[in-house]
C-alpha cells in the first residue's frame, strides 16, 4: 500500500481507503452478523442502487419499483454476506452482482416468457469464488484502473457502457434507441472494453 | 485446449445482465469451463461495480431500513438448507458417460431434466430437448456418435453450440470441449465426430417453435423419430 502511495498520489489512495471500509463492514455483517455495520452499509449503497436505477439521467425503472430493488438487494446482502470474498472483488463490485441477479429475477418475473424450472438466476450468473482469486492487490488495482478508465473513456463509447449496465439494455435495443446500426454500438462498446483491458494489461 | 469463446459484446450482455436466459446458460456454462473468461468476465463486473459507486444518490422510500430490518428478522427463523438439494439432485445423475464431467450448471439443468429421453434424428445423431424455464429459445443436447456424420444443415436463427464431451469437426476445424461456438441463418455446416469417441453438444436456437422443424438440426428430408 505504501508503494501505491507514492506512485499514485493520495486522491487514489483515499478512495481505496473507502473501499476498503466498505469491505470490512460486509466482512463484520458476514462474520458477526453486525447491525451497526449493516446499517452503514445500507445507507451508503441503498441510495447509489436506488440512483442507479431511478435518477435524473437514467429512469430504467419507476421509483416505486426502484425502491423495492433496493429492499430485495439489501436483504440478500445481508443473506449472503458470509460468503464475500475481500480477496476476488470489492463491495462495490460484489453488490453489484447481487443487484444485477436481482434485477433478471425481477424482470423474469414479468415475463410471458416463463416455464416451470429449477434453474434459477444464481445458477446462471453464478459468482461462487474461483479456487484461485487474483492478488489482494492486483485486484484492487484491476478496479482501481478500470473505474479510472470508465471516467476518461469517449462519451459515445461510456453512454453505451451505461445503457447496457444501467438501463439494461441490450445491444440492438441501444442501436435502435439511437438510431445507430447495431454494428457501430458493438464497435463502440469493443473500442471501450479494449481501453479498458488495455489498462489492465500493462506491465507493473 | 479451448479455442472458441463468446465474444466480447456477448460477455458484456451477460455480465450487464441483460442476455438472455437460455444464453445465458451457455455462457455460464463456458464460464465454468474456461479460466480466460472468467477472468474477463470479473473484469466486466467491475465495470458495474464502478457504474454502481459513481451513480446519483437516489433516497431511498421514507422508514425502507426499518422495513428491511424487519424482513432479516422474521427470515431469521426459516433459512432453508439450500446446499442439500444440489447434492441430492447430483446423485440422481444417470451414470452415461458423456454425462460425467459436466459444468454444474449444465448439471442441474440435466438433473431438473430427468429422465432424459433421446430422439433418434439420423443414425449418427440423437437429441433430447431440455427445459430451462423458457420458450423464447430451444435449448437440446445434440450428441453424435463416435465418426458420426450429421446431415448438411443450416439454421432459421442463430444456433449456440457449446461442446461438452468428445470432438467434433467441420469444414472450419475440430472443436473440443468448452468450445463455444456461433452459427448465423446461412452457414450451413455439417458437423462430424471423430472416431475416438462419441460427442455431446448443448445448444441453444433462436428460434420459435415453427414450423417445419423445431430446430435447425431438424431439417432434414430424411428425418425420422422413432421413440427412445
Ligand atoms: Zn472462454
Amino acid at each position: 500500500m505504501a508503494l501505491e502511495q507514492r506512485t499514485n498520489g493520495i486522491k487514489v489512495q483515499s478512495e481505496h481507503n473507502r473501499d476498503d471500509d466498505w469491505s470490512t463492514l460486509l466482512l463484520l455483517v458476514g462474520s458477526k452478523r453486525d447491525r451497526a455495520a449493516f446499517e452503514r452499509l445500507f445507507h451508503h449503497f441503498a441510495p447509489l442502487i436506488k440512483g442507479f436505477h431511478y435518477s435524473r439521467s437514467h429512469q430504467a425503472m419507476s421509483p416505486e419499483a426502484a425502491d423495492e430493488l433496493v429492499q430485495e438487494v439489501m436483504f440478500r446482502v445481508w443473506r449472503k454476506a458470509p460468503s464475500f470474498d475481500a480477496r476476488k472483488a470489492s463491495a462495490s463490485t460484489w453488490i453489484y452482482t447481487i443487484m444485477r441477479n436481482c434485477r433478471i429475477d425481477y424482470l423474469r418475473r414479468n415475463s410471458r416468457h416463463l416455464t416451470e424450472s429449477d434453474i434459477e438466476v444464481d445458477d446462471i450468473w453464478d459468482e461462487t469464488p474461483d479456487s484461485q482469486p487474483f492478488a489482494v492487490l492486483q485486484q484492487r488495482r484491476n478496479e482501481r484502473d478500470i473505474a479510472e478508465g470508465l471516467r476518461n473513456l469517449p462519451a459515445e463509447q461510456s453512454h453505451v457502457l451505461e445503457k447496457a449496465y444501467m438501463e439494461g439494455k441490450s445491444h440492438s435495443e441501444i442501436s435502435q434507441e439511437l438510431g445507430l446500426p447495431l454494428g457501430t454500438v458493438k464497435s463502440r462498446v469493443r473500442l471501450a472494453l479494449k481501453k479498458l483491458q488495455g489498462a489492465l494489461k500493462r506491465p507493473e | 485446449m479451448i479455442r472458441h469463446h463468446p465474444e466480447k459484446d456477448m460477455m458484456l450482455e451477460y455480465a450487464a445482465g441483460t442476455l438472455p436466459w437460455a444464453l445465458g446458460l451457455a455462457v455460464a456454462a463456458h464460464l465454468q469451463l474456461c479460466p480466460r473468461c472468467r477472468q474477463q468476465h470479473e473484469q466486466l463486473n467491475v465495470i458495474g461495480g464502478s457504474l454502481l459507486q459513481d451513480s446519483d444518490c437516489e433516497q431511498p422510500d421514507e422508514g425502507a431500513f426499518e422495513r428491511l430490518m424487519k424482513r432479516i428478522d422474521r427470515s431469521a427463523a426459516e433459512s432453508a438448507p439450500a446446499e442439500m438439494k444440489q447434492s441430492e439432485a447430483n446423485s440422481r445423475l444417470p451414470a452415461d458417460p458423456a454425462l460425467v464431467n459436466l459444468p454444474r450448471v449444465i448439471r442441474k439443468l440435466v438433473a431438473d431434466n430427468l429422465p432424459l429421453k433421446w430422439q433418434r434424428v439420423s443414425p449418427a445423431l440423437k437429441m433430447t430437448r431440455l427445459n430451462t424455464g423458457q420458450e423464447q429459445y430451444e435449448v437440446a443436447f445434440h450428441r453424435i456418435r463416435r465418426g458420426g456424420r450429421t446431415a448438411e444443415h443450416d439454421h432459421r436463427g442463430q444456433e449456440v453450440i457449446l461442446v461438452l464431451h468428445g470432438r467434433f469437426s467441420d469444414a472450419d476445424g475440430v472443436y473440443v470441449p468448452g468450445d463455444f461456438l456461433v452459427r448465423r441463418p446461412g452457414e450451413i455446416h455439417r458437423p462430424i465426430a471423430t472416431e475416438d469417441q462419441e460427442c455431446l453438444c448443448f445448444s441453444v436456437v433462436e428460434a420459435p417453435v415453427a414450423v417445419t422443424g423445431v430446430l435447425g438440426w431438424l431439417v432434414n428430408p430424411f428425418l425420422s423419430f422413432r421413440p427412445g
